[in-house]
């Protein structure tokens, strides 16, 4: 009974992080049909900023960060996306595959390929024994950051007015854009989310983690892509979903999975996500108005 | 006079970029420096990929990110059927039982090369069912998967594929000549293909895929022999790649690899075959240069690693928004294209490049 908590415990605190990189995804590919290669970026960006900001006290880390991933994501929406308006979504998926090869080697140019250790604080890594099971402070503040992210999402998706355009914008933007929504306001506080979601997933996964390196980002570039294609691409609750599912699923099968087949576990999900796209091209939820032929 | 013009414009096009090819090759054979001719067969090679990425993605307006996949298939087959036996003894000590046969056989270079394309069109064979009834989007990210899958399991399933570790000892073989011959085939194959009935099918469904289903077009099919083709042609290109390399690992076709050959076909233009050929031409070009220019050969000034690489998502953005219809735009490589017409930057425009889906 307490292995079986253990696992719903780590499955819990691994779906909440999977969550928020699926949707800073899936808002982008649902407001603008882009497919953002570039936020893995984001999210090394996030953790350089970390790494330079290791000595500074907590508070100013976890605001300056996800400051500064904002401000990127922003900055490739100006330089690179905005000229491609009104391209197709394809043109738009190679587009984030150049930004983001770009943003790989700026880094790679400026700060180099060997990985630096950032020690996470020492409050995240204690342990504590409840009940026998065991919990790190850092699962904790997994679970409540993510929650409160989440819950942060859900009110200004829900609640606010630009909230409402977002949604709008993302069911369909021609008439939206006719109904009085401003594209470029919705388009840059797509972007802007994207980026300070990056920020709070670089946070956690860097203090997981405990280093960077300039290819840390592609391994959540994968785990959103797939959350957004399981949840069903450009639906924000199916994203939501999406992710957290392939959390507990990826969680689970890493700890019952016959220990040969462990390091295939990704050929596994990749070939789940051929099978949901055959059957269900459409995610499990999806978004309204998609066609399937 | 008349007919003669009619085949000579059936076959001009071919006719000019195997030339192209030919003049690229003879830079690479007269000009006594291994360096330069080493440039060349590489620019052969990935135009040989290039092409086989063209024959399904031009044709369909389906991008594919996929095709690396099928390069690294045909890489991996060609080395087992190509590294001396004795070598492969010991490369593979843990092989099980069950494919133990892949230690012992051997086969001469060309049969190599011809089994590696079958393999890859196998592999591409396997999964059409479920990539090519999906639509243009999720076929591309379904393209996607299937690279990440085939990744995954070279780099983890090391008693067979010696996962991460380089695979070492296959000969070196492939000349300038003979990458030129694979490219002039791949070339008059993707040709032949593009002009058959079921080319002119596939095209029809790219222009507007409702219309050509109610002509009674099947475009899931017709995506589906070109998909297979495709493969083919970019499973002989990673035959060519590991007897030019000789040494090489998973990562030699992931994503980097897909940037580049994206950037050729983007640069080239994405809806023709001239398209394939030009981009890999102008591109090995520039990269080559900025590769120089990188490591302070030219210009004595050393740049940072990655910087070359930089330069290259630039000029892909570049093409993007400002000619995304590449430097072929509409038109297929012709004698007339030839005599100059008009500003190269009214040709093309953006509703062109946006029949890819």
């Amino acid at each position: 009974m307490s292995q079986f908590l253990q696992y719903l415990l780590d499955a819990i605190s691994v779906g909440g992080v999977y969550t928020l990189l699926t949707l800073g995804l899936a808002l982008l590919f649902g407001v603008m049909r882009l497919m953002n290669f570039a936020y893995g970026e984001l999210i090394m960006v996030g953790g350089y900023t970390m790494a330079a900001l290791s000595d500074q006290p907590w508070p100013i880390v976890v605001i300056a960060v996800p400051v500064v991933t904002t401000l990127f994501s922003v900055l490739t929406e100006r330089l690179a996306f905005r000229p491609l308006r009104n391209a197709s979504p394809v043109t738009l998926m190679i587009a984030a595959f150049a930004v983001s090869t770009m943003l790989q080697n700026l880094a790679r140019m400026t700060i180099g390929p060997i990985a630096k250790g950032v020690p996470p604080n020492k409050f995240l890594v204690t342990q504590t024994e409840v009940a026998g099971l065991r919990i790190s402070a850092l699962q904790i503040v997994t679970i409540v950051l993510c929650g409160a992210v989440l819950a942060g999402l859900g009110y200004l998706l829900v609640r606010t007015a630009l909230g409402a355009e977002l949604r709008a914008a993302a069911e369909d933007f021609e008439m939206a854009k006719l109904l009085g929504v401003k594209a470029n306001l919705v388009i840059v506080s797509a972007f802007a989310i994207t980026g300070a979601l990056a920020g709070i997933a670089a946070l956690i996964l860097v203090w997981r983690q405990g280093a960077v390196n300039i290819e840390m980002g592609a391994q959540p570039l994968l785990i959103a892509f797939v959350g957004a294609v399981i949840g069903g691409m450009g639906s924000l609750r199916g994203a939501a979903a999406g992710g957290f599912l392939l959390g507990v699923t990826t969680t689970l099968l890493g700890a019952m999975l016959p220990q040969a087949l462990v390091p295939f576990r990704d050929a596994f999900v990749f070939a789940a996500v051929i099978a949901l796209l055959v059957v269900r091209p459409q995610g499990l939820i999806p978004a309204p108005g998609v066609r399937v032929s | 006079m008349m007919t003669s013009n009619r085949y000579l414009r059936a076959v001009e096009t071919p006719l000019l970029l195997v030339l192209l090819v030919t003049a690229v090759a003879l830079i690479g054979q007269l000009s006594g420096s291994p360096v330069i001719s080493r440039v060349v067969v590489q620019a052969l090679v990935w135009m040989v990929l290039v092409v086989g990425l063209s024959i399904f993605t031009s044709n369909s307006g389906v991008m594919s990110f996929g095709h690396l996949a099928f390069m690294a298939i045909g890489a991996y087959t060609c080395a087992y059927l190509t590294i001396p036996v004795a070598l492969k003894r010991v490369l593979f000590p843990s092989m099980p039982s069950g494919l133990k046969w892949l230690i012992e056989i051997q086969s001469g270079f060309v049969l190599a090369i011809l089994v590696s394309g079958v393999v890859a069109a196998f592999f591409a064979t396997l999964m059409s069912p479920p990539l090519m009834r999906l639509g243009g989007m999720e076929a591309s990210i379904g393209s996607i998967a299937f690279l990440l899958i085939v990744q995954t399991i070279l780099s983890q399933w090391t008693d067979v594929t010696r996962g991460a570790s380089s695979l070492i000892g296959v000969p070196a073989t492939t000349t300038v000549i003979g990458a030129a011959v694979a490219v002039a085939i791949s070339i008059i194959l993707a040709w032949v293909y593009s002009r058959s009935r079921f080319g002119l099918m596939l095209k029809a469904s790219r222009e507007d895929e409702a219309a050509a289903i109610s002509l009674g077009i099947r475009v899931g099919f017709q995506r589906s022999i070109a998909w297979c083709l495709s493969g083919f042609v970019a499973g002989i290109a990673g035959a060519l790649y590991s007897h030019f390399i000789s040494t090489f690992d998973p990562l030699s076709f992931y994503l980097n690899a897909t940037f580049a050959a994206i950037v050729m076909l983007v640069v080239g233009g994405l809806i023709n075959l001239s398209g394939a050929v030009v981009g890999v031409t102008v591109i090995s070009v520039v990269q080559e240069m900025l590769r120089r220019l990188q490591d302070g050969s030219i210009g004595g000034l050393t740049l940072p690693a990655g910087s070359s690489t930089i330069a290259m998502a630039m000029i892909l953005l570049f093409f993007l928004i400002k000619r995304p219809a590449g430097l072929m735009g509409d038109e297929e490589l012709e004698f007339r294209s030839l005599k100059g017409s008009g500003s190269w930057f009214r040709k093309g425009s953006r509703g062109q490049a946006d029949r890819t889906e």
